[in-house]
């Protein structure tokens, strides 16, 4: 009954309350305020070059947020935590495998995604197949990540980014704006493309929003869970590449930074934890956001743990926001 | 502290009225038997009486003196305790923990004292020991028992209360027949000791033998009590009809449809959990309806042969040949069709736009990879309006609509793309009367059009009125077949409780 109430209202209502409750549009608003805030704290940080920056920044975390939308949307308290170890892995192969050269930029991106993909399956099978929660296997997972790199490291200094890679990420391509931004875009129109015009879109949406419903009308519930942490795996893997493409070489985990943001970032664009609802195009904006207060935290002298405690902060007080619609355990 | 008096007891819920005016009148030193068919409100009267609902109107009194029972915990404290159907015990502890579980005996206010809690357990096992079967002790893990020994857990964790006075909804639906007759000891030794017992249950036998006085309830009134000594099955079930609705169905039950076509789904030796060696046939242009008192396996039926349950025994064919089926998926692929009337559970893709709820059927049968929305929203609207379906757009969230309209949306996602078994798993729950006409009359159409259709409803005017056939389904078998002019809810109530 409260449902129907509620959806009706929101059908029918105009109003400030409804206007807030626009996760895309705050975040936009947003972002031209903290922009603002920043060029106050600090002259410069919001002109053409800084604000390029921030983008290419905001791309990174914005491919990694992209699979953590996937497995969010897909509903069962989905989550991946894994991302920031494949991020850090799949730098570390695409560094071993370029090498500093451009030839090897084609293998190394496959390597990469399917390096990614392969741990986004386990994570898929052990969430449908074994029933393990996604925090507990995802969590587990990234356990196993972090060995694992302790493991190749082994103090060998870990391979360098190809010069076209680097200039791809770094320099700009196409009306002044780099190939990872373009990259980007072209994820951001894929996944709207996924999301709503194909069979699969539709189907992650129904088994996030009612999944014994989906199961019944024939979805395949399993496939489709496991496909998204797939999924998620992959671009974790994908962002592992550009980001070596961004610093030069990998540093020791350097991916860990992309867990708490993406999934910040997901929420911040109006994809609610319980999944079932919300979309890519909100994710990128809560990105970009993300960044933008990320650099104004470094600009006033606040360093990594104190961003770390912020971000944290951040999600609990967003989950009071949007967290509420359903409860996360049904 | 085992007079209980409930006088004109009303419950509605939103415009639908459970109870009209419920009395009951439990004595000490009786066993009080409440018998009613599918909707009549007896398990109102009793959710009253265990303090899980709140009357609107009407009073209750123990022991002469007016009380209000506000939830299970002031029953418990008023002396009631209740043994609930579906069992509600902690899988994971052991058999004398459960026993216990409403009032563990304590030890310093904090500690559990084990000593106790074993003692407590081995008093109320021993009463079933030679008829609990094996693996049955104070320390075996519930989870680890038998459905008939799960209940004898909750039949001891009821006792073991020692309340003044027990409610027992469906006690018996697991156990055999020795353990039914050792729970009837125990009953009349609580008898003598001048207890207040309430009993439901859908078996006849069992009543006459276990019971002194019955209550029947019919459209939500109390229509009257009387000795169990002094009545006979057949009357009951004739208070249960009622004198006006015997007089008009017995007249003229609706004309079956003429049905003389193969069949399109047939079943023979079906067992499962929840239902034993159920064999059937559908023709084409058939309803087949599904009766008796709720839960004897008529959803259990639908649901393993749609896959969602797994099946042990038994073979079904779909147009003539043998399929086994493991998932739904399967059974959309052979040409089936399942409508749960629990929408909210097994319908409605909640917060989704109505073109989104009604598509996923026909992706499947399609083989679609990418949605077209123009074409899809061409496809939607026939059975949409065939249900006369009332919504702004495709693009609307379906929890906006009413209840019937959401369920309406449901049935559509079913009816895009033909199928040739309809299995309908009471579909009208808890939507309006316009929406159900509306179904009903789309049904009956499909039908004629060759659709072989099985419908269960816990409704039985709306089973009586809609089936061409009907199977009563007691116990998870089915008791009685009823056709033709013999499908009037005397016989139908008859053979749901299995009256001699």
């Amino acid at each position: 009954m409260s449902v129907e109430a509620a959806g009706k209202a929101e059908a029918s209502r105009f109003s400030l309350t409804n206007l807030i409750r626009q996760p895309l549009l705050v975040a936009l608003v947003l972002i031209v305020l903290l922009l603002a805030l920043g060029e106050m704290l600090s002259p410069g940080f919001a002109s053409p070059q800084q604000i390029l920056r921030l983008l290419i920044v905001a791309a990174l975390l914005g491919i990694v947020a992209a699979g953590q939308n996937l497995v969010i949307l897909g509903g069962r308290e989905g989550i991946d935590l894994s991302v920031g170890g494949i991020v850090s892995l799949s730098a570390i192969i695409a560094g071993n495998v370029m090498n500093g050269a451009d030839s090897g930029i084609l293998p190394a991106i496959l390597a990469c995604v399917a390096a990614g993909a392969l741990f986004g399956t386990f994570n898929g099978i052990g969430v449908t197949l074994l029933r393990i929660p996604p925090l507990v296997m995802t969590l587990g997972m990234l356990g196993v990540l972090q060995g694992l790199l302790v493991v190749i490291r082994q103090g060998v200094p870990s391979g360098r980014a190809a010069p076209a890679l680097s200039e791809f990420v770094t320099r700009p391509f196409l009306l002044g704006l780099p190939g990872i931004i373009w990259l980007w875009v072209l994820i951001g129109l894929l996944m709207a493309f996924l999301l709503r015009r194909t069979v699969f879109g539709y189907r992650v949406y129904a088994i996030g929003s009612n999944e014994q419903a989906a199961f019944l009308a024939g979805v395949p519930v399993r496939l489709i869970r496991i496909s998204l942490f797939t999924l998620s795996g992959a671009f974790a893997g994908l962002a592992g590449l550009c980001l070596i493409g961004y610093a030069g070489s990998s540093f020791a985990n350097v991916g860990e930074l992309y867990m708490l943001p993406s999934i910040i970032a997901v929420v911040l664009g109006g994809t609610p934890l319980s999944g079932g609802k919300g979309g890519y195009t909100g994710t990128m904006a809560g990105a970009v956001l993300l960044v933008i207060l990320q650099s104004i935290l470094t600009t006033i002298n606040i360093d990594e743990s104190g961003r770390q405690m912020i971000f944290g902060a951040t999600l609990l007080v967003l989950m009071l926001f949007y967290g509420r619609g359903r409860a996360m355990r049904a | 502290m085992s007079n209980l008096t409930i006088r004109g007891a009303r419950k509605a819920y939103g415009a639908t009225v459970a109870l009209r005016r419920g009395d009951l009148d439990l004595r000490e030193g009786e066993v009080h038997v409440l018998i009613g068919s599918n909707g009549s409100g007896k398990s109102t009267l009793c959710k009253i009486v265990s303090g899980s609902v709140r009357p609107d109107a009407g009073e209750v009194l123990i022991d002469g003196k007016t009380v209000s029972i506000d939830g299970p915990r002031a029953a418990r404290a008023l002396g009631l305790a209740t043994f609930y159907q579906e069992l509600s015990l902690a899988a994971h502890r052991t058999v004398a923990e459960n026993i216990s579980l409403p009032e563990l005996p304590g030890k310093g206010g904090f500690f559990v004292d084990r000593e106790r809690l074993n003692g407590i357990a081995e008093r109320y096992i021993r009463r079933f020991a030679d008829v609990a079967g094996e693996g049955f002790s104070a320390d075996a893990r519930v989870e680890h028992l038998r459905e008939d020994q799960r209940q004898l857990v909750e039949i001891m964790k009821t006792l073991a209360t020692e309340a003044p006075i027990l409610i027992f909804d469906e006690p018996t639906s697991s156990l055999d027949r020795s353990q039914v007759e050792r729970f009837f000891e125990v009953l009349r030794e609580l008898k003598a000791q001048g207890r207040a017992i309430i009993f439901i249950s859908h078996r006849m036998d069992e009543i006459f033998a276990i019971g002194d006085r019955v209550t029947v309830i019919r459209d939500g009134e109390t229509v009257g009590t009387s000795l169990i000594s002094e009545t006979k099955p057949a009357s009951i079930i004739h208070q249960m009809v009622g004198e006006s609705e015997l007089a008009v169905t017995n007249g003229a039950p609706p004309a079956a449809a003429e049905v003389k076509t193969e069949a399109v789904l047939s079943v023979a030796g079906l067992s499962a959990k929840g239902f034993v060696n159920v064999s059937f046939e559908v023709r084409r242009g058939e309803i087949l309806g599904f009766g008796g008192l709720h839960g004897q396996g008529q959803s259990a039926v639908l649901r393993s042969i749609f896959g969602v349950n797994p099946t042990d025994q038994g073979t079904i064919h779909i147009k003539g040949e043998k399929r086994t089926i493991r998932s739904p998926r399967e059974a959309i692929r052979c040409g089936l069709a399942y409508i749960s009337g629990d929408r909210g559970r097994d319908g409605v893709v909640h917060g989704r736009p109505i073109l989104e709820n009604v598509t996923p059927i026909h992706f499947l049968r399609n083989k679609l990879s990418l949605v077209r929305p123009g074409s899809l929203r061409e496809r939607a609207a026939k059975p949409l309006s065939a249900l006369k379906t009332r919504f702004a757009g495709y693009d609307q969230p379906v929890n906006a609509l009413s209840g019937g309209n959401q369920q309406k949306i449901v049935i559509a996602r079913w009816l895009i793309d033909r199928p040739d078994v309809l299995l309908l798993d009471d579909p009208t729950k808890g939507i309006d009367l316009q929406a159900k006409t509306d179904l009903f009359a789309l049904i009956r159409s499909l039908a004629a059009e060759g659709m072989g259709i099985v419908l269960y409803s816990s409704e039985d005017a709306e089973l009586l009125a809609n089936a061409d056939r009907i199977l009563v389904f007691n116990s998870g078998s089915v008791s009685r077949e009823l056709t033709g002019a013999d499908r009037t809810r005397y016989n139908l109530y008859h053979a749901a409780y299995e009256a001699a």
